[in-house]
């Protein structure tokens, strides 16, 4: 027994080794870089430069602008899919599932790439509508990870709740909204967070669909090229914040929730 | 914009904590290292780690119909050009050599590299950076031996464009030229690959054409800050720089690049205000798709580079799309990329440093040169000297058949040779049309060579001037979020508080 525990806990070691090494060391360095100026003397210029420049702040509302929208229209679309998807009692249900998926298993920009075409195709010319070929770009990028997250919970609820609501005298529309949508709310909000956050750095689908305005990601990137290292892990560092933020938000949201829905 | 003004001199600290982090990974490194050693058995060998740009150089795997059939003989990459300096230099000096060849994708990705603790013995950065690391006295010089004409191996010396070779000499920095620290590599202008259908010729001339509304949505540019800057100078001094008073002025080419290096305020205030209506014109800035996107025609004209308008042009005649390339009347940038030894990879090894210089040789050696040309589409600066195969591929490439009538002389005088009775052999006669097409772009002509600028390695208040600038172009400046958005932000912010105000509310009285 004794033996077993110790091989157990030397199982942890690679693990921990690898975030000690590339998880901890390189954001103790962004930390550092960070609070420091070109002389590596602290300072909070970098902080307080971020919140006073309109060009840094207005990135940061032009990035939460593109996720917002995106995060938008992948809810919509995705929301009405799943919940036929899951309510259905087609036979073939899981190869739409697999359909849904399908996508995923193609590397993002070859089908970045490919969607180009089809713009370019549709709309004359990408330059026209760089906001609108971002959002689209990425609403496309990400849809399945919208979509997976709201079938899984829809599919898992126990259809004895609906039954009972309906027995208690609720119509179709009202059951939806009472029952349903409140316990899918989980599902909703991880898909939300796996939209959203990484819609607001992905800059290679700005650069690929031609749109010219910085987002955060291209941000940080323009201060490395101008070896400016300490504004932009400054940036990045408060991109993590807003991470962390974002996460523990929706947590909260979600414990809430489950205990709500224990109750119902 | 406080946060930019604590920019970048590299201190002692900042090194010392990197040092620190990335010694584990260096001491993994050396002791993989110190393995492969060993493995060879003992026998003396000397690993070259040579860093340069990505796709620059022959890697070899030619298709025989590849092969340039010259009158002296064909010329074919068999196997990359590595693997074949790697056996040229055991079977010349009976040495074992290991290259480690890596790949970096811009300048300034290179210096972040190198500042980071990577340590490479060989690179290949442009004039500029060459500048940059001279000055901040991380090169080691080229030896003596290296410019030595009487031994045979030394193409380089024996080989580079006269051209090139002044420019290299009389160019200095902090007192020393350029050719103490650097060997020329590939050289080329910047320009306008556009679309004769589409863009007329007169209009590509300037670089004025990227905020011509005749072009609204139809024009690309680099995705750089260095060339937006000197586009957007182009062309905001466009009539100056084309006025007969400017261009009768002895001093000519000093004025032009006072002018063209110009960082005062206003000059960059102007070229923000440029770079801002070229943002609104052009159809995007391009890090790479540009070329592809001249091809399918995407775009009627690109910015570029003029060994990537050979590429673009190449391309698009495979498809039956016929390009050309202009060279803007006001001014065009001339590049050099060069070999460089770095004093942290030689380490004050004369065994490396001699294979560092035998890599540079090797790689100027007239069938050599020819090879990564024919493979990478930029042009040598090599000439060949006695030579005379560089030439002959010219003329191999471009050079017109017996039986096309619509032919040119193209002078390539200055290029090839600098004794005067000489110059009249290198003359191209070609198609006519070549006079602005892929034979134009690869060697330029006297006459535009005489109205290129170097640009200079900006120190570092310019750069962080012109940093700011083109942040201030490329960032959704806060103040332009129009009041609708604030309006319904608000609003959508008031119902989520409502909501949870009284989601809580309920709670505490429940």
């Amino acid at each position: 027994m004794h033996r077993y525990m110790f091989s157990r806990k030397s199982l942890g070691i690679p693990y921990a080794l690898f975030l000690v090494l590339f998880v901890m060391a390189p954001l103790l360095v962004l930390v550092y870089f960070a609070f420091t100026n070109g002389q590596g003397e602290f300072t909070l210029q970098n902080l307080t430069g971020f919140f006073t420049d309109p060009n840094t702040l207005g990135t940061l509302c032009y990035s939460f602008g593109i996720a917002a929208v995106t995060t938008g229209v992948c809810l919509l679309l995705a929301y009405p899919a799943a919940y036929i998807l899951a309510t259905s009692r087609l036979k073939a249900k899981s190869v739409i599932v697999l359909l849904f998926i399908m996508p995923m298993w193609i590397n993002f920009s070859l089908r970045i790439t490919a969607l180009k075409e089809i713009l370019t195709w549709l709309e004359g010319s990408l330059a026209y509508h760089p906001f609108l070929n971002t959002v689209l770009g990425m609403s496309y990028d990400f849809l399945p990870f919208m979509i997976l997250p709201i079938y899984t919970t829809i599919s898992k609820l126990d259809g004895a709740l609906l039954e009972a609501a309906r027995d208690l005298g609720a119509g179709e529309l009202q059951a939806f909204l009472k029952v349903t949508l409140p316990l899918s709310l989980p599902g909703i909000l991880s898909g939300v967070s796996m939209v959203f956050l990484p819609a607001m750095t992905n800059y290679v689908v700005l650069d690929m669909l031609y749109n010219s305005t910085y987002i955060m990601g291209s941000l940080i990137g323009s201060y490395f090229a101008a070896y400016n290292w300490h504004g932009g892990s400054m940036i990045a560092l408060l991109l993590l914040g807003i991470v962390c933020l974002f996460t523990f938000m929706t947590r909260g949201i979600e414990e809430e929730n489950t205990r709500g829905g224990a109750l119902l | 914009m406080t946060m930019r003004k604590n920019k970048a001199g590299r201190c002692q600290e900042v090194r010392t904590l990197l040092l620190a982090v990335f010694s584990f990974f260096l001491f993994l490194s050396a002791s993989f290292a110190a393995e492969a050693a060993e493995g060879t058995g003992g026998e003396k060998e000397v690993t070259l780690r040579v860093c340069s740009w990505e796709e620059y150089i022959d890697l070899g795997g030619w298709d025989e119909e590849d092969t340039i059939d010259l009158d002296s003989g064909d010329i074919i990459g068999e196997r990359s050009m590595v693997e074949d300096f790697t056996d040229w230099y055991y079977e010349t000096y009976g040495i074992r050599v290991k290259v480690e060849y890596s790949t970096f994708g811009t300048n300034e990705d290179l210096y972040n590299m190198l500042t980071l603790g990577d340590t490479y013995d060989l690179v290949c950065p442009s004039e500029y950076m060459i500048m940059k690391l001279m000055t901040e006295g991380r090169l080691v010089p080229l030896s003596k031996d290296f410019f030595d004409e009487t031994d045979k191996n030394n193409y380089y010396i024996k080989g580079v464009s006269p051209y090139i070779r002044a420019v290299f000499e009389d160019n200095e920095i902090e007192g020393r030229p350029w050719s103490d620290y650097a060997a020329g590599y590939m050289w080329g202008i910047t320009g306008i690959v556009y679309n004769p259908e589409l863009v007329s010729r007169e209009d590509a001339s300037s670089w004025r054409i990227l905020n011509n509304p005749d072009y609204y949505r139809q024009i690309t540019i680099k995705d750089n800050v260095r060339d937006s800057y000197f586009a957007a100078v182009g062309a905001i001094k466009s009539d100056l720089l084309t006025s007969e008073e400017f261009l009768k002025d002895p001093d000519y080419q000093k004025n032009l690049e006072r002018e063209m290096n110009d960082t005062s305020e206003e000059t960059i205030a102007r070229v923000q205000a440029y770079l801002q209506d070229v943002k609104n014109n052009a159809y995007s800035f391009e890090t790479d798709s540009g070329k592809a996107d001249m091809v399918t025609g995407k775009v009627a004209a690109n910015y570029q580079w003029s060994g990537d308008s050979v590429y673009t042009m190449d391309q698009a005649d495979e498809d039956g799309l016929k390009l050309a390339f202009a060279v803007p009347e006001e001014a065009t940038n001339i590049y050099f990329d060069g070999w460089v030894m770095l004093k942290d990879g030689i380490n004050g090894s004369a065994a490396k440093q001699h294979v560092a210089e035998a890599f540079i040789n090797f790689n100027s050696r007239a069938d050599n040169a020819i090879r990564n040309m024919y493979y990478i589409g930029y042009t040598s600066v090599i000439s060949g000297g006695e030579d005379r195969r560089i030439f002959e591929y010219a003329d191999w490439c471009y050079g017109a058949e017996e039986d096309d009538e619509d032919v040119m002389e193209y002078d390539l005088g200055y290029f090839f040779s600098d004794e005067d009775e000489n110059k009249g052999e290198y003359v191209i006669t070609a198609p006519s049309d070549q006079a602005d097409r892929q034979l134009f772009s690869q060697y330029p002509s006297e006459e535009v060579i005489s109205r290129s600028s170097l640009m200079d390695c900006f120190d570092e208040n310019q750069m962080q001037a012109i940093n700011q600038m083109w942040i201030n172009v490329r960032c959704y400046n806060i103040y332009d979020i129009p009041v609708w958005v604030w309006i319904i932000v608000g609003a959508v912010t008031g119902i989520l508080l409502a909501a949870g105000g009284k989601r809580l509310w309920g709670k505490y009285k429940g």
